[in-house]
């Protein structure tokens, strides 16, 4: 049978489609040039996701700080379920991002501060994940990635200062603008539906991480 | 009785062990040293070096090959604990966890200085640098830039001997997240080298050298405390 969850995350899924194929308005600014009306929807996916990653490295850093605090099992799942949806999230960004890149600017990447940043962020989060798979499993292994997990968080703000100096000339980052109240709905239905994803894989790895630990411990008890 | 030291008296005491075994084996210094200079050379043949390329490229290559350089030093940090249970003694000895941090950390800045200061002839002479007082900006440059360096990757250091990427788990940990650190530190030596480009301005310290030697002084600053207050999980055995 199909989870609650689940159904909600397809459902919203297919509503959020829906919404910025056929729902959103195809508004063209007349600086934008003719690709621009097409182009522009894959922003309502590329922002959710920025956002899910946004959130899942803070939820790192949270369950890494309560994991050195509590030394409980069930943040260090926390953070390393969290740091997975954030690397997830990430590379959906950076995919998209030069998509939408390639029509606009002529090129499929050119150091634009935010997507920079991510980059950035993303290789650090793989990092954390690489402690974390190839280290012993064990107490020693979770407090190494607890601490790389606030060290990577607090790097964030640095990186996202530092880039924007960096590249103080490549500001071509689309302005802020005005959003018809159809294409604001829109962009509220995909948090949303993203938000219900979320959600379902957070619940979906958990599940797996608890049986995996119940698993371990019913096979040091046969083995004892 | 003497007085038994405190924590700074354990730092320097600890940090001295490591600099006359340093001063007596220099298994960290020579090997470092050399690395740089065969980075230079594999840079020049990727490169067409000297002449107008040292403006363009001149700083990256530098700060690449330096940090490239201290990867390998900073994986020495604790290796020569291993032997005979170092690590162990200097643990049960009561000794702050924090002293041993800051010594470890402050071992690697003074190496990476050394590095930096030796090798920096021979990056000029590949270079045609002009030798002038114009290069003394680079001092605090070289020295904040060693600072965020061994601030998280001594941290880092003690992580990688217990994961099975070995040796691959430092560069890995260290190279993302020192990259704020990295642009400044390219950014401050590119405007300290165009002192010398014809119609830059002939000032010792241009204001903008300011900008990116408080960047990286925020980096070393913040990355030391941090480290310095996690370092307890890291090592706790």
């Amino acid at each position: 049978m199909i989870s609650l969850p689940a159904a909600l995350a397809s459902l919203s899924m297919l509503i959020a489609i829906g919404a910025v194929f056929l729902y959103a308005p195809a508004d063209t600014p007349p600086q934008m040039g003719s690709t621009w009306p097409y182009v522009q929807r894959i922003f309502y996916f590329h922002v959710s996701a920025a956002l899910s990653a946004g959130i899942s490295y803070v939820l790192v850093f949270v369950g890494s700080v309560q994991y050195l605090r509590t030394r409980a099992d069930r943040w260090d799942r926390f953070a390393g379920i969290s740091a997975e949806l954030g690397v997830l999230f990430s590379a959906f960004v950076l995919f998209s991002g030069p998509i939408w890149a390639r029509p606009i600017w002529g090129v499929f990447w050119r150091w634009e501060p935010r997507l920079t940043t991510m980059l950035i962020t993303f290789t650090i989060y793989v990092a954390y994940l690489m402690v974390r798979s190839y280290g012993e499993p064990g107490e020693r292994t979770q407090r190494f990635a607890a601490v790389v997990g606030v060290i990577a968080f607090v790097n964030v703000p640095l990186v996202h200062y530092s880039i924007n100096m960096w590249a103080a000339d490549q500001q071509q980052h689309p302005v802020q603008v005005e959003l018809d109240p159809a294409m604001q709905q829109t962009k509220l239905i995909c948090y949303f539906a993203f938000a219900c994803l979320y959600f379902l894989l957070f619940r979906l790895r958990l599940q797996q991480e608890r049986q995996a630990a119940r698993l371990q411990v019913l096979q040091q008890a046969s083995h004892a | 009785m003497k007085a038994l030291p405190g924590t700074w008296g354990h730092v320097k005491l600890l940090l001295r062990k490591d600099l006359v075994s340093e001063w007596r084996t220099k298994e960290r210094l020579s090997p470092m040293v050399f690395f740089v200079l065969l980075v230079l050379l594999v840079y020049n043949f990727g490169f067409e070096l000297g002449g107008a390329a040292l403006w363009e490229i001149g700083p990256g290559v530098l700060w690449s090959s330096f940090v490239f350089a201290s990867l390998f030093g900073l994986q020495r940090t604790f290796a020569a604990e291993s032997t005979n249970d170092c690590l162990d003694a200097i643990l049960v000895a009561p000794v702050e966890r924090g002293a041993l941090y800051l010594a470890k950390m402050l071992g690697n800045v003074l190496f990476l200085l050394a590095v930096q200061l030796l090798t920096l002839p021979l990056f000029g002479l590949f270079f045609n640098l002009t030798p002038g007082l114009y290069l003394l900006p680079l001092l605090p440059v070289f020295a904040l830039g060693s600072a965020s360096v061994a601030s998280v990757g001594t941290l880092f250091a003690a992580m990688a001997g217990h994961s099975r990427l070995r040796e691959f788990l430092l560069p890995l940990l260290v190279l993302p997240v020192l990259i704020p650190a990295l642009i400044s530190c390219v950014a401050a030596t590119g405007v300290i080298l165009a002192a010398r480009i014809p119609g830059h301005s002939p000032a010792m310290w241009p204001p903008e050298l300011t900008v990116h030697v408080g960047m990286l002084g925020l980096f070393a600053v913040v990355f030391t405390t941090l480290a310095w207050m996690l370092f307890d999980f890291v090592i706790e055995e």
